[in-house]
């Protein structure tokens, strides 16, 4: 029950309201000075507000999911799928780059501010109320708690056996029991209760750790063909920036496709080699997909791979062409007159061209020639030799300083979400004038804390000669 | 795919089938009330165990983790609703949610089994999806997926058990015509821009009047202390599903997030998909946050899980079957 350490008071308009003032007392006597601190809280610190903006940005990424992203696709994919009317309104009102808007920025500044105050206001200081423990509660008090029993001991001397008996099974149920004599309480999932103050220093750290990436990472994605280098000229990074690139550029000495049986891919690979400005080699390596090459703790991804060029002399005159990919293949077109094209095509392994002619008439093209690297043929009177062809490998480049504080965020996060699925529970007891009371209160699974304290009842009489106290009825509407 | 694993798919998709009739006639007789329920159970438990050795074994033919594509993750998302179910079921006696849990799974098998059967095969993976990281970041998402569901489920049990009939129509008829929306996106060949219209303004429309209509109540439903009762468990079991949920959905963002970064070197890079993650995540945020401010009473806030739900179908089958696309396509194939 959330009112038992000094929740907001408005979860007295849900449990009975006695129950309530009374298991608040304890606290309420200690911070008296609480009503004021809570006037003293900023507007910022809300949660309405935090509710209300959760609500906002889920709405606003939703509309960037659904709106292809100028970051993605481009513009000309925004275009394509809107029409030009539509599609100018979106990009004027940054709908098409929703995550670059200013109206995303201050979204993301607000809920920012509101995550920070309130966690300094509200969520941490409640760490301070894990010490207090709670007092041992009189009859009548239990009487008072939402989940509640009443049984009369039949025998006098079953008394001190029945607290002992409860002890052990309560302890049994993964409650920390403490015991004085004819009285004893039991707390459950204490953890549960760091659950707010872990997850919201998890996010704090996440921001942390954001922020120092963008203010000094840097990011990039380069086609480099093989032999060419990666330099970092065109990388991105954000405008309040204080970092720095690299001097050094890397060098695609080889790169490859490995595929299935069938001809679909499954792997790509490079050999790469960090040089610097004399063209000294200061590192090598191959990557492949989710291998990437580390150095000076910027990262090279493989991210696509593909066949750029071909490389064929005609007659001795050496060309390269480009070649675009077409399914599994990648083709490329030279018109030779107005009705007839030649088509050249390769498969991935790059090994074998074949040459095709299509003319207008013609319904499908028609296989000419097929010629192995290195090798020629004659059409007509040229001499055709394909030489090789040329692949591109697609490099994603980043340097992430705020990585490991991030991936620290990320693991704080994580056990503080899975601590917030434990229940915080509380079990009072007390054997009074032949009586033995029971009750207690479970903030989070109420049902399933009800239907346990139910299942300790039905097992304790069968050990016990108790009988149903007429108390009870009277105590079930409390209950309800 | 062999004999063996077929027959086990198919016995756990009729047995979800069967035990929804057993479910349903159980509401028929106050006498065998008690051993319909245990016979409903027991029938869901052996499509349970059926398909937990057709998931292994596919795993074993494939020689690889199974879970590569959308016939698979629906097995694995029938999986954890019959296996969500049945948990929730042992702690807190729920039977009436099993009926609506078993017509979600036996949906799900429905539309895994019309899917074609490309998506049947098991196929060989593209490059990206080669990675142990795949193991440890999809299964997590599937069973909060599953969760979410069961919460909206519970939050339609919980309107009807507060008798606010009414409201509980309008989500009822969202549901089915979001339903709708993915069901004919995926396998007819309407105009995709219909559908989503459909999808969208249903889900808009639909919980907006559901709100409207909660002053509209049943007074006799409302006033039997049985059905307060249930409604209040069904709101706890509810919030125990999103408590389950919440939890498993974080942890499936971030593996992804850490996984993207392996193997792309950003953790996080705005895709569709990944971004209607992150909406369904921030909208359950503001629900346990609403929870434990205790803003909003139990009928609201199972208003505010169907929705989720609503968020969560749309992120899970409504992006690639509606077609929004990203970088997560294993689910398209037209
Ligand atoms: C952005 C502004 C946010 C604010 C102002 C805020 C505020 C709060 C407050 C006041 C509590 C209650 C603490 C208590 O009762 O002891 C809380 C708990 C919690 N918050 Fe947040 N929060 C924010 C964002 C988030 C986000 C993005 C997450 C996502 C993981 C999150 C996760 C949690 C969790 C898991 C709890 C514990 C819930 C429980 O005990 O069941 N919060 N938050």
């Amino acid at each position: 029950m959330v009112a038992l350490v000094s929740e907001d008071d408005k979860s007295k308009e849900v449990e009975p309201e006695v129950a309530s003032s009374l298991v608040v007392t304890p606290n309420k006597v200690k911070d008296g000075k609480r009503d004021n601190t809570k006037d003293q809280l900023s507007p910022f610190a809300s949660v309405k507000l935090s509710v209300s903006l959760m609500c906002l940005m889920a709405l606003t990424i939703l509309i960037g999911a659904g709106v292809p992203q100028e970051s993605q696709g481009g513009q000309e994919k925004v275009f394509e799928v809107f029409g030009n009317q539509v599609a100018e309104w979106l990009v004027r009102l940054g709908i098409s780059d929703i995550y670059h808007s200013p109206w995303f920025l201050a979204l993301t500044a607000t809920l920012t501010l509101n995550m920070i105050v309130v966690s300094f206001q509200r969520v941490f200081p409640k760490l301070k109320l894990l010490k207090n423990s709670l007092p041992f509660f009189r009859g009548q008090d239990i009487l008072k708690l939402p989940v509640h029993y009443c049984l009369n001991v039949a025998k006098a001397e079953e008394q001190t056996a029945l607290i002992a008996d409860l002890s052990v099974r309560l302890t049994k149920m993964g409650y920390k029991v403490k015991a004085e004599g004819s009285k004893l309480k039991g707390e459950y999932g204490l953890v549960g209760r760091l659950a707010p103050s872990v997850t919201h220093v998890g996010l704090l750290t996440l921001l942390l750790g954001i922020t120092i990436t963008s203010w000094t990472g840097f990011t990039g994605f380069q086609p480099v063909l093989l032999d060419e280098k990666l330099n970092f000229s065109d990388s991105q990074h954000s405008k309040l920036w204080i970092g720095s690139l690299p001097k050094w550029q890397v060098r695609v000495d080889g790169t490859r496709r490995e595929n299935y049986p069938g001809g679909q891919a499954k792997q790509w690979f490079s050999n790469l080699s960090v040089v610097d400005d004399k063209g000294k080699v200061l590192h090598q390596g191959e990557i492949s997909v989710n291998n990437p090459l580390t150095y000076e703790s910027v990262d090279i991804y493989q991210s696509s791979w593909g066949l750029a060029k071909v490389a064929v002399s005609f007659n001795g005159h050496q060309r390269q062409l480009d070649l675009r990919p077409m399914g599994e293949k990648y083709a490329c077109f030279l018109p030779l007159d107005q009705d007839t094209v030649l088509i050249m095509s390769l498969a991935s392994e790059g090994k074998s061209l074949r040459v095709f002619a299509k003319r207008r008439e013609w319904q499908a093209p028609k296989l000419i020639s097929e010629i192995q690297s290195g090798k020629s043929i004659k059409l007509g009177d040229v001499d055709v030799v394909f030489e090789k062809a040329i692949p591109v490998t697609g490099l994603q480049y980043k340097r992430d300083p705020g990585l490991p504080i991030t991936y620290l965020a990320f693991g704080i996060i994580m056990i503080g979400v899975l601590l917030a699925a434990v229940p915080h529970r509380h079990v009072w007891v007390a054997v009074e004038d032949n009586r033995l009371y029971m009750g207690g209160t479970s903030r989070k699974a109420k049902v399933g804390f009800e239907r346990s304290m139910d299942n300790l009842v039905e097992k304790l009489k069968a050990s016990f000669t108790l009988q149903e106290h007429a108390q009870l009825d009277q105590g079930e509407q409390a209950h309800v | 795919m062999s004999d063996f694993q077929l027959y086990l798919t198919n016995t756990a998709g009729l047995s979800s089938v069967a035990s929804f009739w057993v479910f349903v006639a159980s509401n028929g007789t106050k006498r065998f009330n008690g051993i319909a329920l245990k016979v409903a159970n027991g029938v869901m438990l052996v499509g349970f165990i059926a398909l937990t050795v057709a998931i292994v074994t596919r795993g074993i033919e494939a020689q690889r983790f199974p879970l590569a594509n959308l016939y698979e993750s629906l097995l694995w998302f029938a999986w954890a609703t019959m296996g969500g179910f049945l948990y929730l079921c042992r702690s807190y006696g729920i039977q009436q949610l099993g009926w609506l849990a078993s017509l979600l799974a036996a949906t799900m098998f429905l539309y895994g089994s019309w899917l074609p059967s490309s998506q049947h095969d098991i196929s060989p993976l593209v490059p990206a999806l080669v990675s142990y990281w795949r193991q440890i970041h999809v299964p997590p998402l599937i069973v909060s997926y599953a969760m979410f569901f069961l919460a909206g489920l519970s939050g339609l049990l919980n309107l009807w058990q507060s008798g606010r009939l009414r409201s509980l129509a309008f989500c009822v008829g969202t549901i089915i015509a979001a339903s709708s929306a993915i069901g004919l996106g995926t396998f007819s060949k309407v105009d995709t821009q219909w559908l989503q219209i459909l999808f969208v303004a249903s889900s808009v429309i639909g919980p907006f009047l559901a709100f409207r209509s909660l002053p509209v109540k049943d007074a006799a439903i409302e006033q039997s202390k049985a059905s307060s009762k249930a409604a209040e468990m069904y709101d706890d079991v509810g919030y125990r599903c999103v408590a389950i949920g919440f939890p498993l959905l974080t942890i499936g963002i971030i593996t992804g997030g850490l996984w993207a970064n392996h193997a792309w070197g950003s953790y996080w890079s705005w895709d569709p998909k990944e971004s209607m993650a992150l909406v369904t995540w921030l909208s359950y945020a503001a629900y346990i946050h609403l929870r434990i401010q205790r803003d909003l009473s139990a009928e609201k806030l199972s208003i505010v899980s169907v929705i989720g739900l609503l968020l969560t179908l749309l992120t899970y089958l409504g992006f690639n079957s509606l077609g929004f696309g990203g970088l997560h396509s294993y689910g398209k194939f037209k």
